[in-house]
């Protein structure tokens, strides 16, 4: 990299175009980039987080905290949201100074490069991984006076796990240090993340500090959509809810109830009339998006298949019958499918014309094959349950 | 003056003929974008409404198009791109990158590509400096410094998308959904894929960021439509040079899709797979059939190219065999039939031919060993038998357990269609039991 450069995207010659109607105002708040000024529904959680981070920033002290959940569920909002409001606090002089610092642990290319980050948004220093642990064990290990406490964000932490689990333990030993004053939060997936893949002296350096977040229930899901929305008038109430219900049933992935809504804007302002005079999202159009995002596309897939690969799949079904076995060789289906031409009136197929239906249906994971240098010999099983082919073979 | 327009309109046959060959060859081979995608219209108008959001308003989304092979998934997002690029205001303003899954292979190249394409400050002339892990740093920083409503919005297409997801740690998929689900330079992430399980694959993290928007291309096409298909397909357009021959072709062509055998023909064709480049196949195997002594499509050329599709690989590999190696699949034949598909080696073949001749008394095909022998390895070569597990080494060659890999139809059919296949040995394969 050329020393000096400031990485950038080239700004667009015309400037983007505002929303111009509710709909479209709505879709722009409704995006999951745009985070609100408070994230509503997770206030425990920023305390506590708050609470912690501050206490050891005051004490001049460091420590180490874990929190869980699955994705979506607002972790690292959460401890954004709490690092902006100490650096509010910091500003006008409440609390000491800190710095803060973030790594994500998918957007590094292996586990050691966290040292050359982590140095780099410190000190803004450019080494290579030895060098720059080298460098932050100096920094971490060695009394400094009027030494600023440093918050460590470290995202997507199942990822810096090595063999040796050397980077996990230096992050969790350097806030034990004396002189160290850091406070690392570290933040995963898994709730037993420490127990299942840490050895003991990285998980015992780690503590006890933790926290999950729970997936949301429908009414917060309901909650977020509506602060977000802030008094832009777009959605029916039951729209909403059935909305909220739906995702909070499944996942409680507030980004998928946040893309949900989104997609039925946008239906909604295209099945309108006339585009300016578009009124509110109603259940019918949420109905479509949720339709258009859960549903799978499998029994479509079948009923547009051709003739000869319905009898294929036909032809599967009827030979997992005869042997009573989920699993069957080409040659075998093969010869139920050359049948079931003969009863359909159809001219049989060749063995090439077969193994070429096959693959086709195999291409597109309604089969799983074997590799097709095994020619007849290649074992056959289905991807989708026996009854949903029935269904889609039968519906028309 | 009108004299010389209608000599002008006339040319000759030769010049014709070559026109045709040329048009018709574009528009098969080359994949020609239609003006219009037919019967994908709702995808189409999705499709484009959304890049238009991108590319005018700056709003970053994902999405993924799904669809068997040959569906025309590439076709779709082309004739999008055609459509926005009309458009100043996207035209000026998108930023396009391209990846391929087969090409990318890691997610080191992908890196590569997208600053190359991307001409970030890191790229002189044609190479990328600096390592991956600065690469993607710097990457992502150029994205993180962007916003909304300042910096150029970014496509990203990733064709066969399901080999992103094999990538390590399926960092790219993570990072690129990541920069759409945030507040960063907007980008529109396209991946286009044939596998309908493809959100499976992506790691929970990943699906999490993804917008779950798919669009499926599948198609259902009637018989009638098909047809119709193929007219449009072989017709001339309406600006070709010599009306007159242009009239005339065209009216071929309509004779053509109405007749009782060539429609019999595109049934078969129709019943057997939907998708348009099997079609394609089979017209252009038609159109190398046109010549200036036959100017139009026939029936039986339709008849030709269908059989030439449809014809069975490993029956014309059995054509091409001796009559000893013929002899050895039937013995083979009937090893399977006896032991209901057992494996055997090179003794029980030998054995099961001997009984043969045995019985025939007449020594015609009494070979040594070692001939035997080398008729099995030909036949291994050419892949009608395999053997049971590859680790070969150790046994000996006579006794290492084969399976055939050939239908019983085919070797049926193959025999009946021999060049001069002796009658006692075709007799020997009828026989169900020896």
């Amino acid at each position: 990299t050329p020393r000096g450069a400031t990485p950038s995207i080239p700004s667009r010659s015309l400037p983007a175009r505002q929303p111009a109607n509710v709909l479209e105002e709505a879709r722009t708040r409704l995006h999951v980039s745009s985070v609100p000024e408070s994230l509503p529904c997770r206030e425990q959680e920023f305390q506590d987080i708050y609470s912690f981070v501050e206490s050891k920033i005051v004490d001049g002290t460091g420590g180490c905290m874990y929190i869980s959940g699955v994705p979506g569920t607002g972790k690292t909002a959460t401890v954004h949201e709490v690092m902006r409001c100490l650096q509010h606090a910091a500003d006008v002089d409440e609390i000491p100074p800190f710095l803060f610092v973030e790594i994500n642990g998918m957007k590094m290319t292996d586990p050691h490069q966290a040292y050359v980050q982590i140095l780099q948004k410190l000190t803004g220093q450019k080494a290579t991984a030895d060098h720059a642990a080298a460098l932050l064990e100096k920094r971490f290990s060695n009394a400094a006076p009027r030494k600023e406490t440093t918050v460590l964000l470290v995202d997507e932490l199942d990822l810096l796990w090595t063999r040796k689990q050397n980077v996990m333990y230096n992050l969790f030993d350097w806030p034990t240090r004396r002189h160290a004053r850091l406070v690392v939060l570290t933040i995963a997936n898994t709730m037993d993340l420490p127990e299942r893949i840490m050895i003991n002296r990285v998980a015992s350096r780690l503590g006890l500090t933790r926290m999950s977040f729970q997936p949301y229930s429908f009414k917060q899901l309901q909650q977020i959509i509506t602060s977000r929305l802030n008094k832009v008038k777009a959605f029916e109430q039951d729209a909403l809810q059935l909305v909220s219900r739906k995702v909070a049933a499944l996942s409680g992935d507030a980004r998928r109830c946040l893309d949900i809504c989104r997609r039925a804007t946008e239906i909604c302002e295209h099945s309108a009339a006339d585009p300016s005079g578009s009124g509110l999202v109603g259940i019918s159009h949420v109905m479509e998006a949720l339709d258009e995002m859960f549903s799978s596309a499998y029994i479509t897939a079948i009923k547009c298949a051709s003739l000869q690969e319905q009898l294929f799949l036909r032809a599967v079904i009827a030979e997992f019958r005869r042997l009573g076995l989920e699993e069957a060789t080409f040659q075998q289906v093969f010869v139920q499918h050359q049948a079931l031409c003969r009863v359909e009136g159809l001219q049989p197929v060749s063995v090439s014309e077969g193994l070429a239906v096959c693959q086709r249906l195999g291409a597109c994971r309604l089969l799983l094959l074997e590799p097709s240098r095994l020619g007849v010999l290649q074992r056959v099983r289905l991807n989708v349950s026996q009854d949903d082919v029935l269904f889609a073979l039968k519906a028309d | 003056m009108s004299k010389r327009k209608i000599q002008e309109a006339h040319l000759p046959i030769g010049e014709c003929i070559t026109q045709v060959q040329e048009i018709l060859r574009v528009r098969l081979c080359h994949q020609q974008l239609p003006d219009r995608p037919e019967g994908l219209e709702t995808q189409h108008k999705h499709l484009l409404e959304l890049l238009k959001r991108t590319a005018v308003h700056g709003e970053s989304n994902s999405v993924l198009i799904v669809g068997p092979r040959g569906a025309g998934k590439t076709m779709l997002l082309k004739c999008v791109l055609r459509d926005l690029l009309e458009e100043k205001e996207a035209q000026k303003n998108l930023l396009q990158v391209h990846l391929n899954g087969l090409l990318q292979t890691d997610d080191r190249i992908a890196l590569k590509e997208i600053t190359r394409q991307l001409h970030l400050e890191n790229v002189v002339g044609d190479k990328v400096f600096g390592s991956f892990a600065e690469n993607l740093a710097f990457l992502l920083e150029a994205l993180k410094k962007g916003d909304r409503s300042s910096s150029r919005p970014v496509l990203f297409v990733l064709d066969e998308f399901d080999l992103f997801a094999h990538h390590k740690n399926q960092t790219l998929l993570y990072n690129l959904l990541d920069v759409s689900q945030s507040a960063q330079a907007p980008v529109a992430v396209v991946g286009i894929t044939c596998r309908l399980d493809v959100l499976e694959l992506l790691e929970k993290r990943v699906k999490s960021r993804f917008s779950h928007r798919q669009i499926h291309l599948l198609s259902n096409p009637t018989f009638p439509q098909y047809l119709a298909q193929v007219r449009t397909q072989l017709s001339l357009p309406a600006d070709f040079p010599d009306a007159q021959f242009a009239e005339d072709w065209n009216a071929s062509v309509k004779t053509l899709v109405e007749d009782k055998s060539a429609v019999d023909v595109l049934q078969r064709h129709f019943n057997s797979s939907k998708d348009f480049r099997s079609m394609h196949m089979l017209l252009m195997l038609c159109l190398s059939r046109v010549s200036v002594a036959k100017p139009a499509v026939k029936p039986a050329d339709l008849l030709e190219a269908s059989r030439l599709c449809f014809s069975d690989a490993k029956a014309n590999i059995l054509h091409g065999l001796s009559v000893l190696e013929l002899c050895l699949i039937i013995a083979m034949k009937h090893l399977n039939d006896v032991y209901e598909g057992e494996p055997f080696n090179l003794q029980m073949v030998h054995n099961e031919f001997k009984k043969f001749l045995q019985r025939k008394s007449n020594s015609m095909y009494n070979f040594e060993q070692p001939v035997i022998m080398k008729a099995f390895e030909h036949l291994q070569q050419l892949e009608l038998i395999r053997p049971l597990d590859s680790s070969a080494a150790r046994i000996q060659r006579e006794y290492q357990l084969m399976r055939l890999m050939l239908d019983h139809s085919q070797i049926m059919e193959a025999l009946q269609k021999y060049p001069q296949c002796p009658t006692d040995i075709k007799q020997w394969a009828m026989s169900a039991f020896s």
